[in-house]
C-alpha cells in the first residue's frame, strides 16, 4: 500500500515536472503571461508531489513498514526516533528523495517570491527548474527507487549507517550541504533564463544574487560542519584532508564566491556579465559532480555511498546539461557583454578581476588534482595518488594571494584614482599588518606561509574594519546624530556592504586559524599503563582506566584520563573505540578539550590490558574556524536581506519597461 | 628452556630488508626528536593503503601503524626521505605517494594549474585594458564615492542611474 | 556566436564527461601490485604452532600460494576453509603458506584449532614481511610461480574458481 503509493507520487512528479518544462519554454517562447501562470502552478504541484513523497516515506519509516524496501535497508526498531527519522538521508536512494524534496521547495518558493516580477525571465528559469526536477524525479522513479515492495518483509531491518549515529554533527551535515547543493539549481535557472532572453538586465540581478548567495550561505555553513565532524570523530586531530568529496563540495562554492564577487562588478559597471553567468552555470554543473563523485563509486573516499548504480544515469545527465550550457553560452555570450566599462585596471574593479582569477585557478587546481589519478588511469594505466601534501603546496599560495586581495581589494577606491590617493588608501593598514606578524614571531611562529598569513591577515582586518565603520563616519560627518537611529537607518540602508564586510572578517579569522592550527600543531604518541602520567605541552595526562559499555549497535571501549595543569586538576577526558557490528576496523572517537587560545585532542591508538596507546595533539586556534565560519554564514543572511525592497514595489515604472530597454 | 628456543627462533628469522632493495642508507642515522620529526613529516606523504585515500600519519588503521614504524627504523638506520619513500614505491607502486613526482605524465598535475594561472592572468590583462578603452560615455560612473553606494541596493534608483548614464 | 567559448567549453566537456566515463565500474579500492611479474621479496618466518622455519626461497620449484590474513579480519574467517580445502586437494604439486601480522599466537593456534589447516601459519610480528609485499588489506594472496617470481595477486576472500583461475598465471 505505502510503496504504491509512493511510487504512485514520484511517476506522477516526472509527469508534472516534464510537462511543467515543456509548458514554461513555450509560455516562455511566445511571452505567455497565460503560460507563465500554468507553469508557476505545476511548479507548486511539483513541491506538492516531492512534499507528500518525502512525507510517505518518513511515514514508512517511523511505523516501521518493512514492506517498503529503503526501509527494510535502513530501519530498525531497536534506534532511536531521531535515528529514525534522519535514516531519510543515510543511504544512497533516500538521499536522493531528499534531494527531490529540498528541491520542490526551493523551486516553489522562489517561483512565489516573484510570482509578479521578472515576467520576461521567469517562465525560461522555471522551465529550467522543472527539467531538473522530472531529472531527479526520474532518478527516484528509476534507478535509484526507494519505494520498491518487498515480497517477504522482514520482521526487523539492520538500521542505518553506524557512523551516522556516531555523532550529532551527522544530522545537520548533510541537510546543510543538500540546502547548498540543491539550492544552486536556482541561480542556474537565472542564469539560463537570461541566456535564452539574450540579455541581462540590471533589474534582474538582484534575484539571479540573491539566489546564489542563499545556497552559498549553506554550503559554507556545510563544509564547516563537515570540516567539524571530521576533526570531532575521525581521530586523527585534523579537518580537513582533500578527500574527493570534501573537494566535491568545495568546488561549486569557489565558483560561486568567483560570481558573488563578479557579479558586483557586473551591477556597478555592467561589464562581465557573460563571466558571472559562466560561474553560475560553473556553480550548479559542479554540484552535478560532485554528486556524480559521492554516488558513482569512482572515486575512493570515506564519505563516499557504496552503491554505484546510477552512476551512469548521472554523468549521462552531466554531460547533457554540460552540452547544452556550452552550446547556448557560447550563442548569447556576446548579447550579454559589455555595455559598461572600467576606468582604470588598478582600482577596486580591477581586483575584483584578480580576485575571480585566483578562484578560477583554486577551482581549476582542485578538480585537476581529484581527477587526476583517473586521466593518469585511463591513458596510461597506472595507478597513481594526488593527495594532502599536493593540495596543500598548490592552494596555500593561492589562498595567502586571496588573503592579501580581501586586504588591498576593498583598499582601493573604485574608478580611476591618482598614485596619491591609492597609496593614502594602502599604506596605513601596514601597520596593523606588521603588529600582527610580530606578535606571531614573538609567539614562535616561524613558517613563512604562516607569517605571511598573519601580515595579510592583520592588514586585511584593517581595512575590512575601516570599510565597516566608514558609513558611519560619513553619516556623522554629514550631521547625524549618534545614537541608536543612526546605526538602525545605516543597518538598513547598507546591509549588503555590511554584510558581506562581516563575511570578509570572519574569512581573515579562517585564514590566520587555518594557518596557525595546522603549522603550530604538536604531537606526541605514548603509550600509558593505568596510573601512569605523561606531560605534553603544559599539561599533565595521567590514565585512569577504560570500561567497556555495550550499545545496541555498538561495544565501545571508553578510556579515562585525568587532564591537569600544574599540580590542578582541568578536566577529565574520555575518548572511546567503538567496535560496530558491521565494520571491520574500530573506529575511534577522540575527545577534545577546547580554550579560546586551543585544543587539546587525545585519541586512542589502540588499548590492550591495562596498556592505553593515544596520541595526543596541541592544535592551537581551531576553535576560532568554526566560530568565524558561523561569522561568515551570519554575514551572508544579512547581505541577503533586502533592504528598502518597499521602494521597489512602489516603482511607477514597471522595472522590466524601464531601464532595460534604452538603447546603449 | 624456552627463552633460548625463543632467542634461537628470533636468529632465524628474516623479513623481508630495505638493504636488498635499496643499497646502504645515504643518510646519518636519526634519533630522538629530529627521528620524530622526520618520521611525521614522512608519514604525511605516504598513502595508507587500507584507508581511503588518508594518510598513514593521519590514519588509526593497523596498516598504517605498520607503516609508519617501518618508516621510523628505515630513517634511525639513515636512510632518506627519497630512500624510504623508493622503498614503499617499490612494493606499492606510485598509488603511496601522496605527493605525485614531478616526474612523466604527473608533472601535469602541477604544470597545469601554473599554466591556467598564466593563461588567465594574460586574459585578465589584455581584458581589463580592452575595458579600460571602451568607447562608452561614462559621465557619472567615474570614481562613485563611496557613500552613495549603498544607493545601487536600490533596483529603482539603479535603474535611473543606469538610464542617465546611457543616454 | 561565440566560436572561442565553443571550442574552448567543448573541449573541457568532453575531457571531463571521457575521464569521468572511464572511471565508471572500476573499484577505486584496488591497488596494482608493482611486483607482478617479479621475484617475491625473501623471507624466512616461524610457523605458529610447530615452530618450523619456513624459507620462502626454499620454495623454489612449485608455485606457491601465499596468503596474508589474521584473525582480527572478517572475512578471513570466509576465506579459510576454501584455501585449506584446496591446499589439500592440490598438495603435493602446490604449496600453500599463510602469514599472519599483527597477532597474537594464542589467537591463531585457537583459530587454526577450531577450523582446521592444511599449511604453514607463519607469525609476521610488525607486518614487515607484508609491507615488502605491499599488503593492503587483509585478506590478499599472491601466487608464486615455480621460479619464485609473482604472478598475480589477489585481493579480499578467495573463492575455489578465483583462486584456480589466479593459479593458472603461476603454473605456466
Amino acid at each position: 500500500m505505502i510503496p504504491t503509493l509512493g511510487r504512485f507520487l514520484i511517476l506522477a512528479s516526472v509527469l508534472v515536472a516534464t510537462t511543467g518544462a515543456f509548458i514554461a519554454y513555450a509560455a516562455g517562447s511566445k511571452r505567455s503571461p497565460e503560460g507563465l501562470r500554468w507553469s508557476q502552478r505545476f511548479a507548486y504541484l511539483f513541491a506538492a508531489l516531492m512534499l507528500a513523497a518525502t512525507g510517505v516515506m518518513e511515514y514508512a519509516l517511523i511505523t516501521h513498514d518493512f514492506s517498503v524496501e529503503y526501509v527494510s535497508h535502513v530501519g530498525s526498531t531497536q534506534v532511536p526516533l531521531w535515528v529514525t527519522i534522519v535514516s531519510l538521508w543515510s543511504s544512497l536512494e533516500g538521499s536522493i528523495l531528499f534531494w527531490g524534496f529540498i528541491l520542490g521547495i526551493y523551486i516553489a518558493a522562489t517561483t512565489w517570491i516573484n510570482r509578479n516580477d521578472h515576467q520576461e525571465y521567469m517562465p525560461y528559469a522555471i522551465g529550467t527548474w522543472l527539467s531538473v526536477g522530472a531529472f531527479f524525479s526520474f532518478l527516484i522513479a528509476g534507478p535509484a527507487n526507494p519505494f520498491l515492495t518487498v515480497a517477504n518483509p522482514p520482521l526487523d531491518g539492520p538500521g542505518p549507517n553506524p557512523l551516522l549515529q556516531n555523532h550529532l554533527l551527522m544530522i545537520i551535515h548533510p541537510p546543510m550541504l543538500y540546502l547548498g547543493y540543491v539550492g544552486m539549481t536556482i541561480p542556474f535557472g537565472f542564469a539560463i533564463a537570461a541566456l535564452l532572453r539574450g540579455r541581462l538586465g540590471q533589474s534582474f540581478l538582484r534575484p539571479l544574487r540573491a539566489s546564489l548567495l542563499l545556497p552559498w550561505v549553506f554550503l559554507t555553513i556545510a563544509i564547516m560542519l563537515g570540516g567539524w565532524w571530521a576533526y570531532e570523530v575521525l581521530g586523527w586531530g585534523g579537518y580537513w584532508a582533500w578527500d574527493p568529496v570534501e573537494n566535491a563540495s568545495l568546488l561549486p562554492w569557489l565558483t560561486a564566491t568567483a560570481a558573488l564577487h563578479s557579479a558586483i562588478v557586473m551591477e556597478r559597471r555592467g561589464v562581465l556579465k557573460g563571466w558571472t553567468v559562466t560561474l553560475v552555470q560553473a556553480s550548479f554543473l559542479l554540484t552535478i559532480l560532485g554528486t556524480f563523485m559521492t554516488r558513482s563509486g569512482v572515486f575512493n573516499s570515506v564519505h563516499s555511498f557504496t552503491q554505484s548504480s546510477i552512476g551512469p544515469t548521472i554523468l549521462i545527465f552531466l554531460a547533457a546539461v554540460l552540452v547544452f550550457s556550452v552550446v547556448l553560452l557560447s550563442f548569447r555570450i556576446d548579447s550579454l557583454e559589455a555595455d559598461g566599462k572600467l576606468d582604470s585596471a588598478v582600482s577596486r574593479e580591477g581586483m575584483f578581476l584578480v580576485n575571480n582569477l585566483f578562484f578560477v585557478v583554486l577551482t581549476f587546481t582542485v578538480l585537476v588534482g581529484t581527477c587526476f589519478p583517473l586521466i593518469v588511469e585511463a591513458v596510461k594505466g597506472k595507478q597513481m595518488s594526488v593527495g594532502r601534501p599536493y593540495f596543500d603546496a598548490m592552494v596555500v599560495p593561492v589562498g595567502t594571494a586571496l588573503l592579501f586581495l580581501i586586504g588591498v581589494g576593498p583598499a582601493l577606491p573604485w574608478g580611476k584614482a591618482s598614485k596619491k590617493e591609492i597609496l593614502r588608501a594602502l599604506l596605513p593598514p601596514l601597520i596593523t599588518g606588521a603588529i600582527v606578524m610580530a606578535i606571531g614571531l614573538a609567539l614562535g611562529v616561524r613558517n613563512v606561509w604562516t607569517v605571511l598569513t598573519l601580515l595579510f591577515g592583520g592588514y586585511a582586518a584593517h581595512v575590512t574594519m575601516a570599510q565597516m565603520w566608514l558609513p558611519f563616519r560619513q553619516r556623522v560627518k554629514r550631521g547625524d546624530a549618534i545614537g541608536p537611529a543612526l546605526v538602525d537607518a545605516q543597518l538598513r540602508r547598507g546591509r549588503r556592504r555590511f554584510g558581506g564586510y562581516i563575511v570578509h572578517a570572519g574569512a581573515v579569522i579562517v585564514f590566520v586559524a587555518i594557518a596557525v592550527s595546522s603549522t603550530m600543531r604538536t604531537q606526541q604518541e605514548v603509550t600509558l599503563t593505568r596510573g601512569q602520567s605523561t606531560t605534553f605541552a603544559g599539561y599533565t595526562v595521567t590514565y585512569t582506566g577504560s570500561e567497556e559499555r555495550a550499545e545496541p549497535h555498538r561495544q565501545s571501549t571508553i578510556a579515562r584520563f585525568n587532564l591537569s595543569k600544574n599540580g590542578a586538576q582541568v578536566t577529565t577526558m574520555e575518548p572511546r573505540m567503538n567496535q560496530y557490528a558491521a565494520m571491520r576496523e574500530p573506529i575511534g572517537t577522540p575527545a577534545v578539550y577546547s580554550t579560546i587560545t586551543g585544543d587539546y585532542y587525545i585519541s586512542i591508538m589502540n588499548l590492550q590490558g591495562d596498556q592505553a596507546g593515544v596520541l595526543i595533539i596541541n592544535m592551537p586556534m581551531v576553535g576560532w574556524i568554526w566560530g568565524s565560519v558561523i561569522m561568515m554564514g551570519i554575514g551572508g543572511l544579512i547581505a541577503l536581506i533586502p533592504s528598502r525592497r518597499r521602494a521597489y514595489v512602489v516603482s511607477p515604472v514597471p522595472a522590466e519597461a524601464a531601464g532595460d530597454e534604452v538603447p546603449a | 628452556m624456552i627463552a633460548t628456543f625463543f632467542l634461537i627462533a628470533l636468529l632465524q628469522i628474516k623479513v623481508p630488508d630495505a638493504a636488498q632493495v635499496l643499497g646502504p642508507p645515504q643518510g646519518p642515522p636519526l634519533a630522538g626528536a629530529q627521528l620524530e620529526r622526520r618520521t611525521m613529516e614522512l608519514s604525511s606523504e605516504l598513502r595508507c593503503p587500507v584507508c581511503q585515500g588518508l594518510a598513514i600519519g593521519d590514519s588509526p588503521s593497523i596498516m598504517a601503524a605498520n607503516m609508519r614504524e617501518q618508516a621510523r627504523e628505515l630513517l634511525s638506520r639513515g636512510y632518506t626521505r627519497e630512500q624510504v619513500l623508493s622503498y614503499f614505491e617499490k612494493s606499492y607502486g606510485q598509488f603511496v605517494l601522496l605527493k605525485p613526482k614531478f616526474q612523466g605524465v604527473n608533472a601535469l598535475v602541477w604544470l597545469l594549474p601554473v599554466l591556467v594561472l598564466a593563461i588567465g592572468f594574460v586574459i585578465v590583462v589584455t581584458k581589463a585594458k580592452r575595458l579600460e578603452k571602451t568607447p562608452v560615455p561614462a559621465a557619472g560612473a567615474a570614481a562613485v564615492p563611496e557613500a552613495t553606494s549603498e544607493v545601487i541596493d536600490d533596483p529603482y534608483l539603479a535603474r535611473v542611474r543606469e538610464m542617465v548614464e546611457k543616454s | 556566436m561565440n566560436r572561442t567559448v565553443l571550442i574552448v567549453g567543448i573541449v573541457i566537456v568532453a575531457a571531463i564527461v571521457f575521464i569521468l566515463f572511464a572511471g565508471l565500474g572500476k573499484d577505486p579500492a584496488h591497488i596494482d601490485s608493482p611486483l607482478v611479474g617479479r621475484p617475491a621479496p625473501p623471507f624466512s618466518l616461524k610457523a605458529v604452532g610447530t615452530g618450523e622455519m619456513v624459507d620462502i626461497e626454499k620454495l623454489r620449484g612449485k608455485p606457491v600460494v601465499l596468503n596474508f590474513w589474521a584473525t582480527w579480519c572478517g572475512p578471513c574467517y570466509e576465506e579459510h576453509p576454501t584455501l585449506v580445502a584446496n591446499a589439500r586437494n592440490l598438495q603435493p604439486g602446490v604449496q600453500f603458506v599463510g602469514v599472519v601480522f599483527n597477532d597474537d599466537e594464542d589467537k591463531i593456534m585457537r583459530f587454526l584449532a577450531e577450523r582446521g589447516t592444511a599449511y604453514p601459519t607463519l607469525l609476521d610480528a610488525q607486518g614487515k614481511t607484508a609491507i615488502a609485499y605491499g599488503v593492503g588489506g587483509v585478506p590478499e594472496t599472491f601466487f608464486i610461480n615455480p621460479e619464485g617470481k609473482i604472478m598475480a595477486k589477489f585481493e579480499g576472500p578467495l573463492t575455489t574458481e578465483a583462486l584456480q583461475a589466479e593459479l593458472a598465471k603461476a603454473m605456466r
